[in-house]
C-alpha cells in the first residue's frame, strides 16, 4: 500500500480562532494585529474578500477598516495555542504519523487504500475540524512533502478543490502543476527562482523535468533532492521527534520608548525569568546568556548593544540566572536613548540529565535539589493560578513598558474568567 | 538496516494539558514505626476532569446568564461544559448560535418539525426552519452549579 504525506493547516488560522469562539464574528470580516498591535498578520476570508492587505501596517490601515466595519484583535497567544494543541490532537488521532511543523500546519502520513481515492478521508476530516473546533482547514496530498506542499496551495487557490487536493489521484497532475510559479514552490528561494526562470524554468512542472546536472552544479544536494520529491520520490522523512533547542530566546518590543535604566532593568528581568521557566520546560541548562537592547530602527541615531556572560556552572535556576544577567544591563545601557526593544538569549543549552561538573566551584548535590524543588514549586503554582502569581521584585510591579495588546480578545478556551457566555 | 529510534523518545503530549485535581483517599503522614495498613490499597484519587470531560480536544467551558433553562437545572451563572463533537439530536441540550451570540436551548422535534425550547414557560419555542442563519455550535453535558 502507497504511503501518502498529506500537508494540512489551518486556513487564516488566528483570525479562525477568534471567530471559533465569538459568535458575535462569524460571518464577519476579522483582522489580527502583529505584536504591539502593529501591522495585520491575519485576516478572515471575509476581510481578504474586503481587500485588506497581508502586513498593511494598522496605523495606515486602520481608517479602512472603521469604514467598513472590520472587526480588529490584538494576537491573542494563549488562545491560539490553545486551538492549536487541539488541531495537532484531532489530526494526530485520523493519521498514521504527525509532524507538528509550526502552530497551524502539520506534515503527517497515510496509506493509500486499495480504491486510490482518499478525498473521502479529506473531507471527513475537514468536517470534523470544523465540526469539533470551528476551523477550516485544507489538506495536500502527494507522495512527498514537496508534493503535498504544492497540493496544499492548489487545495486553497482553486476554489472548486474547496480545501482539498490530492496530486497523487488526480487527472491533468501536469497541468496543475503548470499554474504553480517557480517562485512559489517550497525550498525555492528568489536567487534561484530567478536563475531557473533564466533557464527557462519557469514553474513546478518544468522544475519537476529539467535536467538534474545544472540543477545540481546550480542548487547542490539540496535544489536535486527537492526535484526528486517533485518527481514523487519522498527524500525528507517526517520530523517526529523534535531535536533539542540549541537557544532559547525572548524578547520584546516595548509599548513606548523606555529611556531610564531602571526600566530597562525590570524589562530584562521579565525576559529573564520567562526564558528560564522555558529552559526547565525544556529540561535544559544555559552555559551562557546574553542581552541586548535597541533603538527603533525607523528612527534616526540607531543604537543597539549587547552583552553576554558565561556561567561557570549551567544552571536554569531564574536567581542564579538574574545574578548573571542584570549586571550586563548597566553595560548595554546608555542614556538618552529611546530604547525600543530588548531581548535575552540563553546559549549552550545542555540536558539536564548531563550536568558537567566544574572543577573550581563546588555544587553541593543537596543544595541543587532543594533549589530545583523551588523553582518546581513556582512554576507549578504560576502555572496553576497564572502567570505572574509568584514573582520576582526585579521584575518591577507596575509595568507601563508591556506590549501594547489594546483589541486583546479573551482567553476562551483557558481562563476560567474569560470563557465565552451563553445567554439562556 | 535504519533502526526506528522515534519509540525511544518519550511522547509528545498532544491533548490539552489538563490539570488533575486529586483528592487523596488516604494519606502516607503516619508517625514512624507504624507503617499505615492501609498504605497498600492507596488509590490514585478521582479526577472530575475525567467524568466531566470525555472528548478534551473539543470540550470548551461556556457560562450561564439568563434563566430560561431552570427547568433542565441549569441556572444563571452556572458554568456550562459543552462538547462539540456531539450530533445535536433532539432531546440534547445544545449552544446554537443566533443573531451574533450564544443561546442555550433544548433541541426537540414537535410534529416533524426541529426547534428550540426553553426549560421554563415564559419563553416561547422557536421553530428552526423559520431561521435559516442558525446553526448548533455544540452539545451541553454537564453543568456546575453552586450551592
Amino acid at each position: 500500500m502507497a504511503q501518502v504525506t498529506a500537508l494540512i493547516d489551518a486556513n487564516n488560522f488566528y483570525a479562525s480562532c477568534e471567530q471559533s469562539l465569538d459568535p458575535a464574528l462569524i460571518g464577519r470580516p476579522v483582522v489580527v494585529l502583529s505584536n504591539n498591535d502593529g501591522c495585520i498578520v491575519a485576516r478572515s476570508a471575509e476581510a481578504r474578500a474586503l481587500g485588506i492587505a497581508m502586513g498593511t501596517p494598522y496605523f495606515k490601515a486602520r481608517a479602512t477598516l472603521e469604514r467598513c466595519g472590520v472587526v480588529v484583535r490584538s494576537s491573542n497567544y494563549a488562545l491560539y495555542a490553545d486551538m492549536s494543541q487541539r488541531l495537532m490532537s484531532l489530526l494526530e488521532s485520523q493519521v498514521e504519523e504527525l509532524e507538528v511543523y509550526s502552530i497551524d500546519e502539520a506534515f503527517a502520513r497515510i496509506s493509500r487504500p486499495a480504491a486510490g481515492d482518499l478525498l473521502p478521508w479529506g473531507r471527513r476530516l475537514r468536517a470534523l475540524a470544523r465540526r469539533n473546533l470551528g476551523l477550516p482547514i485544507a489538506i495536500g496530498l502527494g507522495a512527498s512533502k514537496s508534493q503535498a506542499k504544492l497540493a496544499n496551495r492548489l487545495a486553497k487557490v482553486e476554489a472548486p478543490h474547496a480545501g482539498l487536493f490530492d496530486l497523487g489521484h488526480c487527472s491533468n497532475g501536469d497541468r496543475w502543476l503548470e499554474t504553480i510559479a517557480i517562485e512559489d514552490v517550497w525550498g525555492i528561494g528568489r536567487k534561484l527562482a530567478h536563475w531557473c526562470r533564466m533557464h527557462g524554468v519557469c514553474n513546478a512542472r518544468e522544475l519537476r523535468d529539467m535536467a538534474s546536472g545544472p540543477l545540481r552544479a546550480k542548487a547542490g544536494v539540496v535544489g536535486l533532492r527537492l526535484q526528486r520529491e517533485l518527481q514523487g520520490h519522498a527524500c525528507l522523512p517526517l520530523d517526529l521527534a523534535p531535536s533539542p533547542k540549541q537557544e532559547t530566546c525572548v524578547s520584546r518590543s516595548f509599548s513606548r520608548p523606555i529611556t531610564s535604566l531602571g526600566e530597562l532593568r525590570e524589562a530584562v528581568a521579565t525576559y529573564v525569568v520567562r526564558a528560564s521557566e522555558k529552559l526547565r520546560k525544556q529540561h535544559q541548562r544555559a552555559a551562557s546568556l546574553s542581552v541586548y537592547t535597541r533603538t527603533s530602527p525607523f528612527v534616526p541615531g540607531f543604537y543597539s548593544r549587547s552583552a553576554s556572560t558565561h556561567l561557570d556552572l549551567p544552571s536554569n535556576d531564574t536567581q542564579t540566572l538574574l545574578n548573571a544577567a542584570l549586571p550586563l544591563v548597566e553595560r548595554i545601557f546608555q542614556p538618552h536613548r529611546q530604547l525600543a526593544k530588548a531581548g535575552v538569549l540563553m546559549e549552550h543549552l545542555q540536558d539536564t540529565e548531563q550536568l558537567q561538573h566544574h572543577l573550581l566551584v563546588p555544587c553541593g548535590e543537596a543544595q541543587l535539589q532543594r533549589r530545583d524543588a523551588l523553582m518546581n514549586t513556582i512554576d507549578s503554582l504560576n502555572r496553576r493560578y497564572g502567570r505572574g502569581t509568584v514573582q520576582w521584585a526585579a521584575c518591577g510591579l507596575r509595568s507601563g513598558w508591556t506590549m501594547r495588546r489594546e483589541r486583546l480578545g479573551r482567553a476562551a478556551t483557558t481562563r476560567l474568567t474569560d470563557v465565552p457566555v451563553v445567554q439562556a | 538496516m535504519e533502526i526506528d529510534r522515534s519509540f525511544l523518545q518519550p511522547p509528545q503530549p498532544l491533548r490539552p494539558q489538563r490539570m488533575p485535581q486529586h483528592l487523596p483517599l488516604a494519606g502516607e503522614r503516619v508517625a514512624a514505626g507504624f507503617p499505615s495498613p492501609a498504605d497498600d490499597y492507596v488509590d490514585v484519587g478521582i479526577d472530575l476532569n475525567d467524568q466531566l470531560i470525555h472528548h478534551p480536544t473539543s470540550t470548551f467551558f461556556l457560562r450561564v446568564s439568563g434563566d430560561s433553562m431552570n427547568g433542565a437545572g441549569i441556572h444563571d451563572g452556572d458554568l456550562l461544559v459543552v462538547d462539540r463533537s456531539l450530533d445535536p439530536r433532539p432531546g440534547r441540550v445544545v449552544v446554537a448560535v443566533l443573531d451574533g451570540g450564544f443561546t442555550l436551548k433544548r433541541l426537540t422535534r414537535h410534529q416533524g418539525r426541529l426547534r428550540l425550547e426553553a426549560a421554563n414557560p415564559s419563553y416561547p419555542p422557536l421553530d428552526l426552519q423559520s431561521c435559516d442563519d442558525m446553526q448548533i455550535w455544540g452539545v451541553a453535558i454537564h453543568v456546575i452549579h453552586p450551592l
